[in-house]
């Protein structure tokens, strides 16, 4: 709060509110314990779990740095105002390109196709995309542009 | 506001400090107004507010655009999973685990260099400064490393994909034909990431020459904070970016 804070001394001037060097080394032990973390979990073969956990404790090294490395917690709220509402429209974006990309191929594929290609040239126009197939094959297979493009 | 000018004519209203002769109802006589203090604001602490606000502003605009490239790698994850986490098989964590520390611990100096910048201690927030460059310079160093073995096994995004087999990782498996997406994902926001690295680097020495020369004090560091601002967000982009590329099963 750092409206409480300047009121004992409201002259205009600027009081920083200084927090011991220990306090910064408790935040930055904490995102080395996290990273830590993270990269040992990483080796732990937990499914879908592995992207969700793995984002959570980003999340949580996130928050460390931009509430005490930031000083948010100290800060004017509007800038705490501004930064969450910059992470919802995140989100908006998320929500609107998912909702998107999951009905194209539906809606749009099934009638008429949604393949771009580059005129006669058998390549992929950039930008263009082919729609997912629900079976990956090529995961198990041997990777064609190994070979034909082996010239060493 | 030009110097010809106040003196062309005395009748106008001259800028303040040039006139000793009771301009007295000039609103800036009415209190202390110290050289750091810019013409148009009224306190130090309105003119710190006022620069926080606008580099939150500028700091969310940064957000909102890394943020395309997280659409657009979880929508490429969400369709091809089993390429995702073949393609990056070719990519070293530990080195990339390394990274982040060398990371985090700039994210510490620059906060420790903020702090010796409020107690106006010029010797420590030159140093601390050092310090965070020296940090981003390892960073970019280890990721050129990185990219280096990238282009030798020919990883890279797009149609410039042709992956060498004997450059590969040991006992990684097999790259599908579209991995070539992973690596343009992978390319596009550890490139962009590292242009930021690149400024961060030109802002923090531009804050360590003004503190060397004196520009900041106890009363005045607004240009160390904002510079540790940006800093910090570059770390909290790597943040997100080191587990999402690295760290796939």
């Amino acid at each position: 709060m750092s409206d409480s804070h300047h009121a004992a001394a409201d002259d205009g001037m600027i009081h920083s509110h200084v927090e011991p060097v220990s306090h910064y080394l408790k935040i930055f032990s904490g995102l080395i314990f996290f990273t830590l973390v993270t990269v040992g979990l990483s080796y732990v073969h937990l499914g879908a779990m592995n992207l969700a956990i793995a984002i959570l404790i980003a999340s949580v090294k996130a928050t460390l740095v931009v509430v005490f490395f930031m000083h948010l917690r100290h800060d004017n709220k509007f800038n705490a105002t501004i930064f969450i509402c910059g992470l919802m429209f995140i989100g908006v974006f998320f929500a609107y390109t998912t909702n998107d990309t999951a009905r194209r191929e539906n809606e749009i594929n099934d009638v008429s196709g949604n393949h771009v290609y580059l005129g006669e040239s058998e390549k992929h126009a950039p930008g263009g995309f082919e729609p997912p197939k629900r079976i990956v094959e090529g995961a198990k297979e041997k990777p064609e542009g190994t070979t034909k493009s082996e010239h060493h | 506001m030009s110097s010809e000018a106040a003196t062309a004519d005395a009748t106008t209203e001259v800028p303040e400090g040039h006139d000793d002769h009771g301009h007295d109802e000039h609103g800036h006589n009415d209190h202390a107004h110290p050289s750091y203090l810019a013409h148009h604001f009224d306190t130090p602490q309105q003119q710190f507010d006022a620069a926080k606000v606008g580099m939150w502003a500028f700091l969310v605009q940064e957000l909102l655009f890394f943020s395309g490239i997280f659409v657009a790698y979880g929508i490429f994850r969400s369709w091809y999973p089993e390429m995702f986490s073949a393609a990056a098989h070719q990519l070293d964590r530990p080195i990339g685990a390394g990274n982040t520390i060398v990371l985090l611990v700039s994210s510490l100096t620059a906060a420790l260099a903020v702090r010796e910048a409020q107690l106006g201690r010029k010797a420590g927030t030159s140093r601390y400064l050092l310090l965070t460059i020296l940090c981003a310079l390892i960073f970019l160093g280890v990721k050129s490393y990185e990219y280096n073995h990238k282009f030798q096994a020919g990883l890279l995004p797009g149609h410039f994909y042709h992956p060498h087999l004997h450059h590969l990782v040991e006992g990684s498996p097999a790259l599908p034909e579209n991995a070539h997406i992973f690596y343009s994902i992978y390319f596009m926001a550890t490139g962009i990431h590292a242009i930021h690295i690149l400024v961060g680097i030109g802002v923090l020495t531009w804050i360590w020459r003004r503190n060397e020369r004196g520009d900041f004090s106890k009363e005045y560091y607004a240009g160390v904070d904002i510079a540790a601002l940006y800093w910090h967000l570059v770390d909290l982009v790597w943040i997100y970016l080191f587990p999402l590329l690295y760290l796939i099963d």
